[in-house]
């Protein structure tokens, strides 16, 4: 008893510190992802052969595009773009400068999850609104984005815990959260407590994140 | 009220271009439930997504109300689309919406406003009778139910026309009638003309005013449902009557049949189906008639009756007794081709 709580006496503000880097790059960019990554996967769909604003030319280069970034693994990532990132945040070093990578990391692959979450949509729904003489922007609001919703989440609670994942190697700019609390403390120093710590709060993070993605995705779901 | 002309739609697959439809003239009236029934692959589909132009005809045009649809632009054709609803074999819910948002979601994106969204589906979801299950999700309807929903919804916009895409295709005997009651009480009371295609002579029967037969993407025969039941011209159109009515016997039995007479199938229609004509051609000529089989066939504006009979007796005394017939307005077929002694 007594060992853990001068475990916290010690490292409950590093930790605590940690914890909010990591919320806060895992929420500022995940906004981002999304505001980029959400259209970028409708795009995506709509231009695709057969849909309704069917454009083989656009469709060829978004989907190579985001194949492109999707090949690159993160630590890589991190580095390549680093003019990238300095000339849209003026800095690559810190939680700001690694929101730049995490962002591009990301957006990518939430596109590919819409992608995935709007074909699921039936086909015959948006006929049938086609037949009711609806606007199609109505049509994408009204049925593609609202019956993908459970997918959309499930899709975005998945890209949410990849994105935690990502972060770790944030510790590389100088970003900090838990997984360079891990990896500083716990790897380089021998500090293994600090390293089961923050291990065992990732894993209730994730968990929590999971559950409750289901658990929403399962309440819009009706069937 | 719904005019096609001269239309026909080609895909282009890996295999070469395929026809479905090839010069298609149609021409439904105002009022009218006309059917369009032919097998799975006839072009049926094609046809009926011509007409409000889900599908873009290749080649031919469609009036709508003397107005040809295919020139118009894409904000005209909504309104005329507004004008057109259509129920699916599927039926086309939003799965994450209930019974009450799936009818009123349209209604709102057509921008109707509040009170006339409520109203409008208080009423149509009493006219399907729906009104318990409002608040339901279509995952928790059956598939009768769901056709409702859809129904309703496509009622709500009060269209003048309503196109029905196999509509009952998904559905057990017993819930097709109850469906094919309701869009015939929709036909009444509300006027709306209704296109159907089927693949089912019943949906024909109970409903129907006019009907075209589709076979490879043409028309193969069209005439009044009455018409089409007691005088059927085209093979096609034969073996659909079939389906309901057991029409033609074996060629080996009608063989064992002609050893001893000939084998007659009788068509009554209208006023004939009330006089004993049977009974009396076997007072008047002498043959001695057995019947093979009989049915009736009750259509929508009238009744068909069927008999297929063993006349036995001399041929040219068997000649006499069908013109009896003729004359009474029974249409007659040889079946077998001759008469035999």
């Amino acid at each position: 008893m007594t060992s853990i709580q001068s475990f916290f006496a010690d490292w409950s503000d590093v930790i605590g510190k940690s914890i909010l880097e990591t919320f806060q790059m895992v929420g500022i960019s995940l906004l981002f992802s999304i505001l980029i990554g959400i259209p970028l996967g409708l795009l995506i769909v709509l231009t695709r052969p057969g849909q309704s604003f069917e454009n083989k030319f656009l469709y060829q280069f978004f989907n190579l595009f985001i194949n492109i970034i999707r090949s690159v693994p993160f630590i890589i990532l991190l580095f390549f773009i680093l003019p990238f990132t300095k000339l849209i945040v003026g800095t690559t070093i810190g939680v700001k400068g690694v929101i730049v990578p995490l962002v591009v990391y990301t957006a990518p692959y939430i596109a590919r999850l819409m992608e995935t979450a709007l074909l699921e949509v039936d086909p015959g729904v948006v006929e049938a609104y086609t037949a009711m003489g609806i606007k199609r922007r109505h049509i994408i609001w009204n049925v593609l984005l609202r019956e993908a919703r459970p997918s959309i989440i499930l899709g975005l609670t998945i890209a949410t815990i990849g994105l935690i994942g990502a972060t770790a190697m944030a510790g590389m700019v100088g970003a900090g959260g838990l997984g360079d609390l891990a990896y500083r403390y716990g790897h380089l120093r021998y500090e293994v407590d600090v390293m089961y710590a923050t291990v065992f709060i990732l894993i209730i993070l994730v968990q929590s994140i999971q559950s409750l993605g289901n658990r929403f995705a399962a309440k819009l779901k009706k069937d | 009220m719904i005019q096609l002309e001269n239309i026909t739609k080609e895909f282009k697959t890996k295999n070469g271009i395929v026809k479905a439809v090839d010069g298609i003239n149609l021409h439904v009236k105002k009022g009218e439930i006309h059917g369009v029934i032919g097998y799975s692959g006839a072009g049926k589909s094609t046809l009926i997504r011509c007409v409000n132009l889900l599908e873009r005809p290749t080649t031919g045009k469609v009036f709508i109300d003397h107005v040809d649809i295919t020139s118009l632009s894409l904000n005209d054709l909504r309104k005329t689309r507004q004008k057109i609803g259509m129920i699916f074999q599927h039926f086309n819910l939003l799965k994450t919406a209930t019974v009450y948002n799936n009818i009123s979601i349209p209604l709102k994106l057509l921008g109707y406003n509040d009170s006339e969204v409520k109203k409008r589906v208080a009423k149509y979801a009493e006219i399907v009778g729906l009104t318990e299950k409002l608040d339901s999700y279509p995952s928790q309807l059956s598939g009768g139910q769901k056709q409702r929903v859809a129904i309703a919804r496509a009622l709500a916009q009060e269209p003048e026309i309503l196109l029905s895409d196999e509509a009952t295709s998904a559905l057990d005997p017993e819930t097709t009638d109850a469906i094919l009651e309701l869009l015939l009480k929709i036909n009444r009371e509300l006027g709306i003309t209704i296109l159907l295609i089927t693949h089912e002579m019943n949906v024909i029967q109970k409903i129907c005013d006019a009907v075209s037969v589709l076979e490879s993407g043409a028309v193969v025969e069209y005439s009044s449902a009455i018409e089409l039941f007691s005088k059927p011209q085209h093979p096609t159109t034969r073996k659909f009557l079939n389906t309901i009515s057991q029409r033609n016997l074996s060629p080996s039995l009608i063989k064992q049949l002609n050893v001893s007479g000939s084998v007659i199938r009788l068509t009554f229609l209208g006023e004939s189906t009330g006089k004993p004509l049977l009974a009396e051609v076997s007072k008047v000529y002498d043959v001695q008639p057995n019947i093979l089989s009989a049915n009736i066939i009750e259509l929508k504006n009238g009744i068909v009756g069927n008999i297929v009979v063993h006349l036995h007796g001399e041929a040219h005394i068997v000649e006499k007794a069908l013109k009896y017939f003729t004359e009474n307005g029974v249409s007659i077929e040889v079946l077998g081709g001759e008469l035999h002694d």
